[in-house]
């Protein structure tokens, strides 16, 4: 479904996992689009019905892609991956 | 970066266009100038910046005019001043700016301010929209050419106004098929902007080029069309398109549906006003500039005096508009601090863009028929899980003020502070798509962050 543009892939690798499966991505990456290009593109779950949501803004605005990294809830779009990062889908309050 | 204070002469907030002009002419006149921006690089929205390191020959497929933003955005990276990237700016004062970076809460302390947030996606709701996979048009640029992702490998381009034409080329020139491109106006509807653009150089070259682009890659804009619903599981995987009349009603009986596995989404663009309400600058609602715009003086002044505003913010007019109107702000800044005069050809450009961009935007403005898409249990308040009845409801019993539709139902009282629902809610919760939308109640933060970041600010708020 998605990918990469050819000679974007020549960067630093680095892994995180989400929901504990590990996930491929590269530095400079945000969250957000590390998951999308791994084909995941619901990082969430709505807050009162658990449906599935994700991106939808891509700048920061919406709040739709929302997930916890290590504990801490941030919106993936704006957070850049770094290494052994822990991320689960944000969720129900 | 280890302070948590920072001074400067002026603040500006936002990388892009217009904030790169105001910075970058004001630091080379040799004020201390910090620019905090929520990006992690320079050039905003539209001039996006693949991720450092990512060779720039990776085949992103921009129109010309982008080559002269990306000059201005080495100028502004070159330039003495101090640009703090990934900073989300949560509450101001004149002459305070706090805002939360690298996880720690921090100050900016000045003697004047420049405000060029810019804007965002105007968001119309319809069913299936809360879908993954359904995203806005501007969120597609910002995948292909803010980070080189593929978005999928079918696409519908949805929506109305010129941001529609830079995602549709983004999406070739990535090799994603289009296999839709609909824009919601009509084509006579659309001839109203044909003067603002055979009477500008640049303009009618751009708009040749995006012609060249959609002819070679056999992609036709559809007049008058757009999206009814999508439909998928855990990411969308149909649409269902169909007609729409003059003002926006669509045609029951003319849908089509079909298979995509990516949808943008863009109505045109909403101004980022809060920083500017904050502030104490005035606001007035002017549908054809987006909505609630804060309101300048000739020299892009808001009515609280130390506060400049420049490009979206005041409605929305485009980068060249933002560019002009930023490097206004600075040569006022200047006369004021400096007493230099300024130069009527810098006058003469902002209001020169700006004309330009009114009488095209006119032809793109929102159409009120688009209301009728969303269904009773269509989602409108994607924060709080908020459907359309429940607004109905909310406003039957609360009353029709936004105020009253929030407070009846939650809706807008999500992290994004109604910037998504928004600028829909009234039309969604009365039916009356050409109401005027209440000034936008702003609080603090005016970004979701961190209470340890609200507790810890440096100097109390």
């Amino acid at each position: 479904m998605s990918g990469r543009l050819p000679g974007v892939g020549d960067r630093e690798v680095i892994e995180f996992t989400f929901e504990g499966a590990a996930v491929t991505a590269y530095a400079g990456d945000s969250l957000a689009m590390a998951l999308w290009a791994a084909e995941i593109p619901a990082v969430r779950g709505s807050s009162t019905a658990g449906e599935p949501r994700g991106v939808l803004c891509n700048m920061g605005i919406c709040y739709e892609c929302l997930v916890i990294v290590d504990g801490e809830t941030v919106r993936s779009c704006t957070t850049l991956v770094r290494a052994g990062m822990n991320v689960e889908r944000g969720g129900l309050r | 970066m280890s302070e948590l204070v920072i001074d400067a002469d002026v603040g500006v907030v936002g990388a892009g266009p217009g904030g790169m002009a105001a910075a970058t002419r004001l630091a080379e006149a040799g004020l201390r100038v910090t620019v905090l921006d929520e990006g992690a690089r320079a050039g905003g929205q539209i001039y996006r910046q693949l991720p450092d390191g990512v060779a720039a020959s990776v085949g992103i497929l921009e129109p010309p005019s982008h080559d002269h933003g990306h000059l201005m955005t080495r100028g502004f990276e070159g330039a003495e001043l101090r640009r703090v990237h990934g900073a989300t700016v949560w509450d101001a004062k004149p002459g305070r700016l706090w805002f939360e970076h690298e996880g720690r809460s921090r100050l900016l302390r000045c003697q004047r301010i420049v405000l060029a947030p810019g804007a965002y996606d105007r968001c119309i709701p319809f069913p299936g929209w809360t879908l993954p996979g359904v995203v806005t048009a501007g969120a597609l640029q910002v995948m292909v050419r803010g980070f080189g992702v593929v978005p999928g490998k079918r696409a519908l381009v949805v929506g109305s106004g010129p941001l529609l034409l830079p995602t549709v080329t983004a999406l070739l020139g990535a090799g994603v098929e289009v296999v839709a491109a609909l824009e919601a106006s009509s084509r006579w509807r659309a001839l109203r902007a044909a003067p603002g653009v055979i009477g500008n150089a640049a303009r009618r070259r751009e708009a040749v080029w995006y012609m060249k682009q959609l002819w070679r890659h056999g992609v036709k804009l559809q007049w008058g069309w757009t999206v009814f619903a999508c439909e998928g599981g855990d990411r969308v995987q149909r649409a269902v398109i169909g007609r729409i009349d003059g003002q926006g009603r669509p045609k029951r009986g003319t849908e089509r549906t079909i298979e995509v596995d990516v949808v943008g989404a863009g109505f045109g663009l909403v101004p980022s006003t809060e920083l500017g309400l904050r502030l104490g600058a005035e606001a007035r609602y002017l549908p054809e500039r987006g909505g609630h715009c804060v309101i300048v003086d000739d020299e892009q002044r808001t009515a609280e005096p130390s506060v400049y505003a420049a490009g979206e913010i005041c409605g929305i007019g485009g980068a060249e508009v933002a560019a002009a109107e930023g490097a206004l702000c600075a040569a006022a800044i200047l006369r004021e601090l400096r007493g230099d005069a300024v130069a009527p050809a810098v006058l003469r450009a902002a209001r020169a863009e700006r004309r330009a961009a009114d009488a095209m935007l006119r032809a793109f403005s929102p159409l009120p028929g688009l209301s009728e898409l969303a269904r009773p249990d269509t989602i409108v308040c994607r924060c709080e899980d908020v459907t359309r009845l429940g607004a109905q409801q909310a406003a039957e019993v609360h009353g029709e003020s936004m105020r009253a539709i929030k407070l009846g139902c939650r809706a807008g009282m999500g992290p994004c502070q109604a910037r998504i629902c928004g600028p829909s809610l009234q039309a969604m919760a009365t039916g009356d798509g050409a109401c005027v939308m209440d000034r936008p109640v702003v609080q603090v933060p005016l970004k979701a962050v961190r209470a340890a970041t609200i507790q810890n600010a440096p100097e109390a708020c």
